[in-house]
This record gives structure tokens, C-alpha cells and sequence, in this order.
């Protein structure tokens, strides 16, 4: 059962599509980094905004009705307060820096985060400053002269691949949340997504025997070379349940395939399932190989890593994985 | 650390609540006041303690029985009274449930409605400190109400709310100069008790008052065009009576005044003032004796040729007349009315008709009747006293014949029945007498305790003014009712108010009070035209009034705001510069540096993503660390400065 939508709804939700685009087209693309100068702050009042313009109506009449000159000067004092607010407001986010940092990949299903460093160049403080993908939330910060800080944003993945950051919104109500002023800000940047991996543990061990290295492959060789203690990203089939159950402890069974220390994870030995399953299996292979302190190479259909280890060899694999069949596969460019 | 957030928030909401709740508390149901105070502590004890809010039945029946206290106290919600008392029950109900936001940052905006409740029973010269510190914490709270986390210090708070109340103040006396004026009111006000206070009544009945109240409160304030009258000819006329019960004495309802002007007899000394008048409420403007002309359009004769307004004076607001002083009123009243001011009630105060028929039997015409009349007061002892003992049925007979003690509406009262009771016309007529001067503000003042009575009568066709309390107390008319009663017999205020120091000390308050009165409190449609024609701008429209008011605005804010976004210059010297330069270039192809990471960590960090930039990213960091820090001596070394130009220049990646 779906909520009613109301037709307003529907009409807020074009307008906000064609405010969207309309912001987009006005302000460009602002790469890595930007400054909010005027032009690109926009500022409505809030709804409390709108109870105080109405009680100084109120106001207004009433020192009319009783020519009541202390009235009038409240009335106009508020008056004043208002618009200098707005003006405050504005000047919150004027001049405000961001810049792009970095972002964090992690698996399809997770949250990658994209880190936006806030610089505050001038010499008052930027009060409540609200950082989010959308105007109504996001976190907040406060930024003294001359300082800089850090807002980490994350954001659900759905699919692998290259996920390009979503505009953000600098949001201020500052001093008197009667104004809401904000900035949109389209940065180029993108997070890598890598494959979500496979948690089919027992995925049919793929060999590469007949790889041209003539070296053979894969998830745990035949020849049980020890036990070590249980990791996180270790596949619950090789725990070692009999130990488990004499003694207490989670052991990994550690297969070594004796005729080699490198092996290869190999597209074309995987025969089942379609592209993104095969890409899963093989994250979770490379996972796993690393995981063991393996030397493992990639072979794709359109690449090849030569065999590696360590953190950055596996993040590059992860990598051609995510990006396996996009045009801008070259992950080397890619900043952070 | 939540709480204490909460508690502070509170902590600003509260004290703002208090301080525009605190001067109605001498006006509201004392409940109210009680109500008010002990809901703030309750609700600032919860947020220091995180005790929670109550449940909404409790808090619906709480409105529900606010609601009824106030219908029990004042029978009515509406009205400046039940209104703010309602306002202020509401508002402490209020507090109970504000947990949102929006009901925080609704209480401080019903704080400003508190205020203008607040201006509407009194402004005073200390109206403005008290609008100002109102509004800066009210405007404080609505501040952070909105904060999320952090607590911002209470310095820097009170600093950008004061930041913000300051800027907002030439737009206030720009839009109190220029929003155009229009005369109000628009629907019926209630005359609030406090503002219809004065010295004269609707009528004149002396054996009814025990204890004169004596006020210092000022009814009018005047500024003479070079002559001033003597004090004996400061009778300023008001509210005249007429019809005489026997016992107390009431006047015409107030109707279109004489036409024919063409009887005023224009001889004797002629004044031109202006008077600043306190609100009272009633019609009637006051005047030198006999008002010749005046510059209100809305005032004009009364049926005794005094100044009449056309509406109730409801504000404070200045005039100026011109008038002249006689001892005489012209008298073309007709027959029926003479007749009426001829009248004494049968039965009432035998012994005084007696009397006169004695002492008229004695005289050789009115005028000879009537003085003696004033020697018996003079010669005989009769006292002036505001404390005479009660009259009863007879009023005039027990104080001419029994108590002999009374102030100026004994003696008027008791000549003006003489004077009837030898069949000679005549009536009692209010208003002040005297006027102390203000030599700080070159102005005079006329207190409510300067109210006085005298008497009108009918000689040769006009009415001659008789003030039988100059017979018995020649220092009243002289001095002032200061000078009438000896010491024992003053209030302290008085006698403090003639102490040298304090005198003087309130001559000047009295001054500033007098300014403030003419120059803000009496601003009206009439006064901005009047101080715009002195700016040039003679008889601007309404449009003209708005366009004038929107460019002068505009005008301010465009400065303000340029005043605002003014980037700020920052020192930057060349080896800053360059740095700046190559962290842009840099960032191209890795990132800004992050606030925490020095030129080093940003080096190591940049080489690790980067390897092939090593070479060029060390020699940079290298110079700019040796140009910038005491490493080797060399932070002036222009070789080093040049070379790390050139560096940074060819540094492309």
C-alpha cells in the first residue's frame, strides 16, 4: 500500500526536479572544489520566519490603532531585526570554501563515504553550518576564523561501479532561524563501488591450471598446510569445526596449494552465472586470498593485474572489478 | 552534556520570558504572577534535572482551567488587562510543552507581543532601555533555541544578538521617521483606567470629598512665545458647571460651541503657548482663560467657550493657541440658560439664602454684594485645608456656618450659591491654576495637583470671574497649593520635590521627560509632516511617504551588506602564496591538504598516492620549510625564494 500523494506533492516534487536542473545549468560544475560567493546562495524564509513577519503585522496595526509610538518603535526594531537577519544569514555561507577530499569505496549493499573539507577563510565565525545531500538535514558544524574541518557524508551504494557524489547542500538558519539560506554544490567527484562478494562459501574452487603462467589457482589448494586463528573475512567452510568442538577455539583450516605461492582468480574459470555474479565470486576470492596472505593475480576479459599482495594490490583489483566493463576503467586516475 | 545544553537553552528562554512578564505583574490577577514565576522554575529545575514534561491531558486541562481563571478574574479575554493576562497564562502553559523548536522560537516571538502589552499601559522615558534589553534577550533566545550541539558562550551569544539589535537601529528610526503616520484608531480602544487620570471631574460635589488627592502626576506641559502670564492670571479654563442640586454641581454636555465670535472681547493681556497634553481621555483641551485662536483642527469651542476636541484625548499630542486674559468670558447665552444658572433647589441651605438676602439688603448693587461676600471669607475664619470634614444635607449652610474649612470647591461652590441666592447668575468652572516653570527645559509645567475651582458671574451681559479661594488663601493663587498648606500637611514626594538638590535633580529628569514626550512619545501624522517640511519635504503623499522610506532602507542595506560580505584582507606574503599555488596544483591530481596535516604529512600523504611527483613535491616542501621555519637561517634568502618560484611555476602535474 503506497502513501496517498496529494497533487501538491507531485507538484513540489517537479518543481523540485526543475529547481534541481535549473541550479545545476545556472551554477556549472564546481570540479573539486568551490567558493560560495553571493550569487550561488539562495535564502527563503522558514516557516518560523513567517510567524514573526506575521506577529509584526499584528504589531504594526495595533501601533496604528493606539498610536502607541513605543509600539511603533518595537515594531520597527523588529522590522530591522528581521532584514539585518536575513542579511546575517546570507553572510553565514558567503565566502565559505569546500573542498572535496576524498572518498571512501566500499562493497555494493554499503555505505561509502565521501569526505568535503569546510574552510572558513574569513574572520568571523560561520555559525550552524548544516552539511548534507539534502537542505533539511545533514550534520552539523560550526567553523571559527580561519579554520577548517572535515564532514564525512555517506551514502547507501546500490550497484558497483563508479558512484559520482551526489550534489550536496551547505544549509544555514543562522541567527535567528527566520531565513534559511543554502548552496548547492555539484562536485565531479565519484566513489568506487566495488562488487558486493559472494557469500555462496562454497563457490566451486576454479582452476587456472591451464593459465599461460602454467600456475595454478585459486580459494584453498587441496594440501592442508596448518591452522591459524579465525578472521573476519575468513569463509565459515574452512573453520575448523572438530577443533571447535575439542577445544573451544575458532581455528581456519589454511589450505597451501604445495606447487605454487602464486595462484590466479580467473574470469573465464568461472563457468557459472552472469557477469555480476562472476565478479562477485571473484571479489570474494580476492578477499579471501588476501585475507590468507596470498599472492594472487587478476585476469579479466578486458585486463590483467599481475600477481600481487598487500592492501594496495588489493584495492587495485577491487577496483578493476568494480570498473570491469565501464569506459573509464582506468582506475589509476582516479584521486584518493 | 545534553542536559546542560537543554539547561542553558532553557536558561535564556526563561529569563526572557521573565523579564517582559515582569512589569505586568504589578497590573495582573496576583495568580497570574504566581503561575508565571513558579512554571519558569519548575520548567528550568526540569531541563537541569531532565525531569519530563507532562502528559497532554494534564496540560489541556491546565489551558482549560488558565482559560477560566481568566474569565473568573476579568469576566472578559479581551482588552489590554484580561489580554495580556490571558497572553501571560498561555505563554507559561507554554513552556511546559516546549520541546520542538518551533514552540521554543514561538515563546520568544510571544515575548514581543508581551512587550507591546507592556508600552500600551505606560511609556515612559525608560521605555526604550527596557524595549532594548527585551528585544536583545528575547532575540538572544530565538538565537539558541536554534543551536543543535554545542552550547555557544554566553559572551559571544550576547555580542551577535547586540551585533544584530545595534545594525537594526537606524532601520527602526528610519522607518519611525518615514513609515507613513495615519491617524488611529482604526476599531473602538478601551480606555484603560490608568491613562483617564486627572484632576478634574465630570462634576462638583465639595461635601462629599474628605481627602483631596493630591497628584504630581503632570497634566499638561506649556511653552510660552515671549510674555508670561502672572500667576494670577494662570487660569487655565476646563470643564465649566452649571446645574446645582444643592448639593453637588454638574455641567452641559459638551455641544457645538458658540459661532458668533464677534462678542470676544479681545482687550487685557494676550498669551501664545503651546501645551503638550497627557492623555486623559475626556474632550476637552485646556486654555488660557479665553481662547481666541489655535491650531488643531480637530478642536473648537465648547458651549462656555472653552477648547473642546473633537475626539477623546487618547494620546499625548501638542497644540498652540493664543489666548487673551480678562476676568471676563463674552456671555451671549440665552434667557433659559441664565435662568438655570439663577436656580437653588427649595429646602436646601436655608441659612445661606438668609444670608444673602441679609447681605444684599446691605449692598448697593451685585458687584458691592459680592465683595462683601469675599470680605466675609477674608475676614472671618475660614480655612484652607485639603482634609475638611464631611457635609451633610446642606452642605453649603454647615460649611459656611459650621465647619469653615474646605479647598477650592467649598469656596466656589458656597460663593456661587450666594451669588444665586441674590438672584445673580453664576456657575463653578475647573480647570488649573498656575504653572511651575522648568528653567533646564525653558518650559512650564501644570501639574493634576494644580487643579482648582473658581466661579463665573453674570455682570452687565458677560461672566465675570470671581476665585473666592484668593480670599481666603491668597498664597493658593500666588504660589500654588505648596504654598497654601503649611508643611505639616504636605505629602514627602512634595516636600522632597522642594528639598534644593532634589529640585534640581528633578527639574532635569523633568526636562529630559519633556523632550522625550515632544519628540517621540507625541510623534504623530501632524509632527512628522511638521519635522519633514523642516527637512524640506513639505506635504510628501502617502506614496511619496513609502518610496521615501523604501529607498532610505534600501539604501542602508545595500551599505550594510556590503559592510558584511566585505572580504576581509588577509596577509598573505609571497612564499604563502606560492605554497597556495602549488597545494591547487597539487590538488589536481590528490587533494588539498586536510586541516590537521602539515606541509610534511601533506608531502608523505601526496608521494604515497603519487609516486612518480616524489622528486618534485620533496624539493618543494623542502624550500617552502626552509623559507618558512628557522631550519637553517635562510627564511629571506631570495636565491631560495626564486628557486622555489621556479619550482612551483614548472610544477605541472
Amino acid at each position: 500500500m503506497t502513501a496517498r500523494r496529494w497533487p501538491w506533492q507531485t507538484w513540489s516534487a517537479s518543481l523540485a526536479t526543475r529547481s534541481r536542473e535549473w541550479a545545476l545549468k545556472r551554477q556549472g560544475s564546481d570540479k573539486h572544489g568551490t567558493e560560495l560567493h553571493a550569487r550561488r546562495i539562495y535564502i527563503l524564509p522558514t516557516r518560523i520566519g513567517f510567524v514573526y513577519a506575521t506577529v509584526v503585522l499584528v504589531l504594526l496595526l495595533g501601533s496604528m490603532n493606539y498610536s502607541n509610538n513605543m509600539g511603533f518603535a518595537l515594531t520597527f526594531l523588529l522590522t530591522g531585526i528581521g532584514i539585518v537577519c536575513m542579511h546575517h544569514c546570507q553572510r553565514n555561507l558567503s565566502g565559505l570554501r569546500v573542498n572535496f577530499l576524498d572518498s571512501e569505496s566500499d562493497f555494493a549493499g554499503q555505505h561509502v563515504s565521501f569526505r568535503l573539507q569546510l574552510d572558513n577563510p574569513g574572520k568571523q565565525t560561520r555559525w550552524q553550518l548544516r552539511t548534507g545531500w539534502d537542505r533539511l538535514d545533514g550534520q552539523f558544524a560550526d567553523l571559527h576564523e580561519a579554520r577548517c574541518t572535515t564532514i564525512g557524508l555517506s551514502l547507501k551504494a546500490a550497484r558497483r561501479g563508479r558512484l559520482p557524489m551526489p550534489r550536496v547542500a551547505i544549509t544555514s538558519d543562522f541567527p535567528l532561524g527566520l531565513f534559511r539560506a543554502w548552496s548547492w554544490i555539484h562536485m565531479d567527484s565519484s566513489a568506487i563501488v566495488w562488487p558486493a562478494p559472494s557469500d555462496q562459501a562454497d563457490a566451486p574452487p576454479v582452476t587456472g591450471t591451464d593459465d599461460v603462467s602454467g600456475h595454478s589457482i585459486v580459494d584453498g589448494g587441496d594440501e592442508l598446510s596448518g591452522v591459524r586463528e579465525y578472521r573476519a573475512s575468513d569463509s565459515p567452510r574452512r573453520i575448523d569445526w572438530k577443533a571447535l568442538a575439542r577445544y573451544g577455539e575458532l581455528l581456519v583450516r589454511e589450505f597451501r596449494d604445495g606447487s605454487c605461492s602464486e595462484c590466479w582468480l580467473d574470469w573465464d574459470a568461472l563457468e557459472q552465472g552472469d557477469a555480476e555474479q562472476r565478479l562477485s565470486i571473484l571479489t570474494r576470492l580476492a578477499l579471501d586470498a588476501n585475507a590468507n596472505d596470498r599472492t594472487f593475480g587478476l585476469k579479466l576479459p578486458d585486463c590483467t593485474v599481475a600477481p600481487g599482495s598487500g592492501e594496495t594490490h588489493l584495492n587495485e583489483c577491487l577496483n578493476r572489478l568494480a570498473l570491469f566493463g565501464h569506459v573509464d576503467a582506468d582506475v589509476a586516475e582516479e584521486p584518493g | 552534556m545534553h542536559l546542560r545544553q537543554e539547561f542553558w537553552r532553557m536558561a535564556w528562554l526563561i529569563s526572557a520570558v521573565l523579564v517582559v512578564a515582569l512589569p505586568h505583574f504589578q497590573y495582573v490577577a496576583p495568580w497570574v504572577a504566581v503561575l508565571v514565576i513558579a512554571i519558569a522554575v519548575w520548567r528550568l529545575a526540569a531541563a537541569e534535572r531532565g525531569w519530563p514534561m507532562p502528559r497532554t491531558a494534564l496540560r489541556v486541562t491546565a489551558v482549560f482551567l488558565g482559560y477560566s481563571g481568566i474569565m473568573w478574574s476579568y469576566h472578559r479575554v479581551s482588552g489590554v488587562e484580561a489580554g495580556s493576562a490571558l497572553l501571560l497564562v498561555m505563554l507559561a502553559f507554554k513552556l511546559m510543552e516546549t520541546r520542538s523548536r518551533r514552540d521554543r522560537a514561538l515563546v520568544a516571538i510571544i515575548c514581543f507581543v508581551l512587550m507591546f502589552a507592556t508600552f500600551l499601559r505606560e511609556q515612559t522615558i525608560w521605555s526604550p532601555a527596557y524595549l532594548l534589553v527585551g528585544i536583545t534577550l528575547s532575540v538572544c533566545a530565538l538565537m539558541q533555541v536554534g543551536r543543535f550541539q554545542t552550547r555557544m558562550p554566553v559572551m559571544v551569544a550576547g555580542k551577535t544578538t547586540l551585533k544584530l539589535v545595534v545594525q537594526a537601529l537606524p532601520l527602526m528610526a528610519m522607518l519611525f521617521v518615514l513609515f507613513p503616520r495615519v491617524p488611529g484608531p482604526f476599531w473602538a480602544m478601551p480606555v484603560d483606567s490608568g491613562t483617564a487620570q486627572t484632576g478634574l471631574g465630570d462634576s462638583v460635589s465639595p461635601g462629599d470629598i474628605t481627602e483631596l488627592g493630591r497628584s504630581d502626576a503632570i497634566a499638561f506641559r506649556v511653552r510660552f512665545d515671549g510674555t508670561v502670564p502672572e500667576p494670577a492670571e494662570r487660569y487655565w479654563r476646563g470643564p465649566v458647571f452649571g446645574y446645582f442640586n444643592g448639593r453637588s454641581w454638574s455641567g452641559r454636555i459638551p455641544g457645538p460651541g458658540p459661532e458668533d465670535t464677534s462678542v470676544l472681547r479681545k482687550d487685557g493681556s494676550s498669551y501664545s503657548y503651546e501645551i503638550t497634553m497627557e492623555p486623559h481621555g475626556r474632550r476637552w483641551l485646556l486654555a488660557l482663560e479665553t481662547p481666541l485662536s489655535w491650531d488643531q483642527k480637530d478642536a473648537s469651542y465648547g458651549p462656555d467657550w472653552q477648547l473642546i476636541s473633537r475626539k477623546p484625548v487618547g494620546e499625548r499630542f501638542a497644540y498652540r493657541a493664543r489666548s487673551v486674559v480678562n476676568g471676563t468670558i463674552p456671555g451671549n447665552d440665552s434667557q433659559r440658560y441664565l435662568q438655570a444658572m439663577r436656580h437653588l433647589p427649595a429646602n436646601v441651605n436655608p441659612r445661606t439664602r438668609m444670608l444673602a438676602r441679609q447681605l444684599r439688603g446691605s449692598s448697593r448693587d451685585d458687584v458691592t454684594y459680592l465683595r462683601s461676600v469675599l470680605n466675609m471669607f477674608r475676614e472671618q475664619e475660614f480655612y484652607y485645608t485639603l482634609t475638611p470634614p464631611r457635609l451633610d444635607d446642606s452642605p453649603v449652610d454647615e460649611f459656611l456656618f459650621e465647619t469653615r474649612e474646605g479647598f477650592c470647591e467649598h469656596y466656589a461652590s458656597a460663593f456661587a450659591t450666594l451669588a444665586r441666592a441674590a438672584g445673580i447668575p453664576s456657575r463653578v468652572v475647573t480647570g488649573y491654576l498656575g504653572a511651575e516653570r522648568n528653567p533646564v527645559g525653558d518650559y512650564w509645567v501644570v501639574r493634576q495637583s494644580d487643579a482648582h475651582a473658581w466661579t463665573e458671574v453674570w455682570i452687565d451681559g458677560d461672566w465675570r470671574r470671581y476665585d473666592p479661594t484668593a480670599a481666603v488663601s491668597p498664597a493658593r493663587i500666588e504660589g500654588g497649593l505648596d504654598f497654601a498648606i503649611p508643611d505639616a500637611g504636605r505629602s514627602p514626594v512634595t516636600l522632597l520635590r522642594r528639598s534644593a538638590l532634589f529640585g534640581q535633580l528633578a527639574l532635569n529628569m523633568d526636562a529630559v521627560n519633556a523632550a522625550w514626550d515632544r519628540w517621540v512619545l507625541s510623534f504623530g501624522p501632524d509632527t512628522q509632516m511638521a519635522l519633514l517640511a523642516r527637512l524640506g519635504i513639505s506635504k510628501p503623499s502617502m506614496r511619496d511617504l513609502m518610496i521615501a522610506t523604501l529607498i532610505s532602507c534600501g539604501l542602508f542595506l545595500a551599505a550594510l551588506s556590503w559592510m558584511l560580505t566585505r572580504r576581509q584582507p588577509e596577509h598573505v606574503d609571497a612564499v604563502l602564496r606560492l605554497y597556495r599555488l602549488y597545494c591547487r596544483r597539487l590538488a589536481r591530481s590528490f587533494r588539498v591538504p586536510l586541516h590537521s596535516e602539515g606541509p610534511t604529512d601533506y608531502a608523505s600523504a601526496a608521494v604515497a598516492a603519487r609516486p612518480d611527483l616524489g622528486s618534485d613535491i620533496h624539493s618543494i616542501t623542502n624550500l617552502y620549510l626552509q623559507l618558512r621555519y628557522e631550519i637553517t637561517g635562510k627564511t629571506d634568502d631570495p636565491r631560495l625564494l626564486a628557486e622555489l618560484r621556479r619550482r612551483i611555476r614548472a610544477f605541472r602535474p
